[in-house]
């Protein structure tokens, strides 16, 4: 493959990446691969035979195993991938071992080129104590809160609990310290709940991380999860791209986010971006990385966290920005400089992005499965859908049950939320339960509308389960009009995914074709 | 006239018939009910009918997975079971198994073209960390056989089709 003319200059020329990812973000970075005349190469375990990451590749490296310790997650499984497909760099995607130093370092003393932040910085930012430590030397604000580092002698472990608890002062929150995606997280109002959701926490812990180190920090209530993304490179360049407002959430799992924050005055926007840069300078970042920060009721913000990867709500900058993060992600890895500075860039329009997943959130958003017998996304201006999915797949448990990203970009909040409204009304996916119809109440809902979109939305708008629309009659008519018409003996678009050779041996509907030939 | 079962429990009998197809008869709990307005067409896609209402026409996306249809209509998903005849079984009318859950193929007790007897065992999953045995309530011949031992298979995914003796 002859190199690009984009990377003539580039000190670490990369002319072929391996995405050690599955999903729909494999499909995304493959993609800017493909695009930037990059050799791309995919890895798949035993289930991902056919899955659309392995489509999109130039090349496919099967891990043998089912299990994500023998395939996603297996460091030595994945090195050897890279050397038999002659991969000369790793982008991890998010998730699995995007945050693990120990695989960037692999990586590199591999001889591969690491699309990622240096060992050391992923470190820093990834304990807790050391991160809340260096932000609070580079002068960057952070919550009131303590380290309660475990120990077997539970008297001193419960003395020094309280102690921290009336330092830090209600309400609190308790979180693993090793940990992230909201397990081993619990809010204590009172203290005659502490020792109990401690001891709780630290359990959570213990079984999640391996560590059952408990961080204990203010609840900031009514607060706005707030993160800026940036991006550095290998000459001491770092530049933010303004914030993306990730409230709407459940059990902290994000589901709705946007960009800009419909409630950032300009002036906090240029204090926070300011302090973004400077958390990333701070440990010597290089690459795309995201700060996050706690929004108070009063305007004060507080550092949260550090994610030194990726993020799945990426999108919604990139359409805000015009910038591919991607494409800035694989340059930076080669050593090239940032092609812009921060007075480039500006912000154009709004972008939300919203999560689907295979889930019921009629029946306390449990995961659902099935195949998706029918999915059409919904195409037009200013939408974009990340998935790793297509018609003629099917729903499983095996993994996160997200399903795809349906992005949208308008000329403002208004107009963003309008079209993510209609988008998501055509968005049809028959033959596994979604949250599309939830999503688009959300959007829908008055409050989203007015910009009230603190962490508390969901539980404060839906305290129970999300309410379907009453079925209407009209559902008779046409389910025994399809029935009568054998709309699917005409195996429903199914004779088309055969034809292409996408479904799997053991797709059962590989199977209802057979049967209705 | 197919039985149909509502999500909010109610069961009603509906027969359509005519071009373009509207409802000939429909009946809840054995009681005519009025008639549901409007009229379908077959559309030129898969997975698609023509419903007209009030003289507007509109495309409405419908799938049908095991005993299930699934509709998408006005920005909203909604299922719709079928009641098949004998439905208390795992066989649907048309003769072939279905998997009643989302499992495992655990064992296929027979091979493809067996002659089998009322009540034979024919293949067993798991679900659940439950076995399942899918047995066949009629006498007759094991046409096709569509899984191996340790596939997983989805609920409603058809397992096996069966001819009955004549």
């Amino acid at each position: 493959m002859t190199q690009q003319d984009w990377m003539k200059d580039a000190p670490h020329p990369i002319q072929s990446v391996l995405v050690a990812n599955r999903g729909e973000i494999a499909c995304r970075v493959l993609r800017a691969c493909n695009e930037m005349g990059l050799e791309s190469i995919a890895i798949r375990s035993d289930a991902d035979y056919g899955a659309l990451h392995t489509e999109v590749a130039d090349s496919v490296v099967h891990l043998e195993g089912e299990t994500l310790a023998d395939t996603y997650l297996n460091i030595d499984a994945i090195l050897a991938a890279a050397r038999s497909s002659g991969a000369d760099a790793i982008h991890p995607g998010y998730g699995f071992l995007s945050e693990r130093a120990a695989f960037a370092r692999a990586v590199q003393e591999a001889g591969l080129i690491w699309i990622g932040p240096p060992a050391e910085a992923i470190e820093s930012m990834g304990d807790k104590v050391t991160a809340r430590r260096r932000m609070m030397d580079a002068g960057v604000p952070v919550i009131p809160g303590q380290e309660i580092i475990d120990s077997d002698d539970e008297d001193r472990l419960i003395d020094a609990l309280v102690a921290a608890a009336t330092e830090v002062d209600y309400p609190l929150l308790l979180k693993a310290s090793a940990g992230g995606g909201g397990k081993g997280m619990r809010a204590v109002h009172e203290p005659k709940y502490l020792q109990q959701e401690f001891l709780a926490a630290r359990r959570e812990a213990q079984t999640a991380f391996g560590d059952g180190t408990v961080y204990i920090e203010r609840l900031l209530d009514g607060s706005r999860h707030i993160e800026v993304q940036i991006l550095a490179d290998l000459h001491g360049s770092t530049v933010h791209l303004f914030e993306r407002e990730c409230s709407i959430q459940r059990r902290h799992q994000k589901v709705v986010e946007e960009a800009p924050s419909p409630v950032l005055d300009e002036s906090t926007r240029l204090a926070m971006g300011d302090a973004a840069v400077a958390a990333a300078a701070a440990v010597d970042y290089a690459g795309a990385g995201t700060v996050e920060f706690l929004l108070a009721p009063n305007g004060s913000f507080y550092f949260l966290e550090m994610n030194t990867r990726l993020q799945v709500e990426h999108p919604v900058t990139e359409c805000i920005t015009g910038v591919d993060l991607v494409e800035q992600q694989i340059r930076v890895a080669s050593g090239l400089p940032l092609p812009f500075t921060q007075e480039d860039l500006t912000i154009r329009g709004h972008a939300i992005e919203v999560r689907i997943y295979a889930e019921d959130p009629s029946q306390g958003f449990l995961p659902a499965t099935g195949p998706l017998a029918v999915f059409r996304p919904p195409e037009g201006p200013g939408i974009r859908l990340d998935t790793g999915v297509r018609e003629g797949d099917v729903a499983r448990i095996d993994f996160d049950p997200m399903l795809a990203k349906l992005i949208v970009h308008g000329s403002d909040r208004d107009h963003a939320t309008r079209r993510m409204k209609s988008a998501l009304s055509e968005f049809v996916i028959l033959g596994a339960t979604t949250n599309i119809g939830f999503l688009s109440d959300v959007i829908a809902h008055p409050a989203y509308r007015a910009g009230e979109t603190d962490t508390g939305f969901i539980q404060r708008h839906y305290p129970k389960d999300w309410v379907a629309p009453a079925p209407s009659d009209v559902l008779l008519l046409i389910a025994a009009a399809s029935e009568h018409l054998g709309i699917h003996r005409k195996s429903v678009g199914l004779t088309a995914v055969n034809d292409t050779g996408r479904t799997t041996p053991n797709d059962p509907f590989q199977r209802l074709d057979r049967r209705y030939p | 006239m197919v039985d149909l079962k509502m999500q909010d429990g109610r069961i009603v009998s509906v027969s359509v018939g005519g071009d373009p197809l509207s409802i000939v008869k429909i009946l809840e709990d054995g009681e005519q009910i009025t008639p549901i307005p409007g009229n379908v067409r077959v559309d030129s896609r898969p997975s698609r009918i023509l419903i007209e209402r009030d003289g507007v026409e509109s495309i409405v996306h419908c799938a049908r997975v095991g005993d299930r249809w699934w509709v998408h209509l006005d920005g909203y998903v909604h299922v719709v079971d079928v009641i098949e005849p004998g439905a208390a079984n795992a066989s649907d009318a048309d003769g072939a198994f279905t998997a009643p859950m989302p499992g495992k193929v655990l064992d296929v007790l027979v091979p493809e073209g067996a002659r089998v007897r009322e009540g034979q065992d024919l293949m067993v999953l798991e679900a659940m960390k439950m076995e399942h045995r899918i047995a066949a309530d009629r006498d007759g011949t094991v046409s096709s056989i569509y899984f191996q031992t340790g596939d997983q298979v989805d609920a409603g995914s058809v397992l096996l089709d069966f001819v009955e003796d004549e």
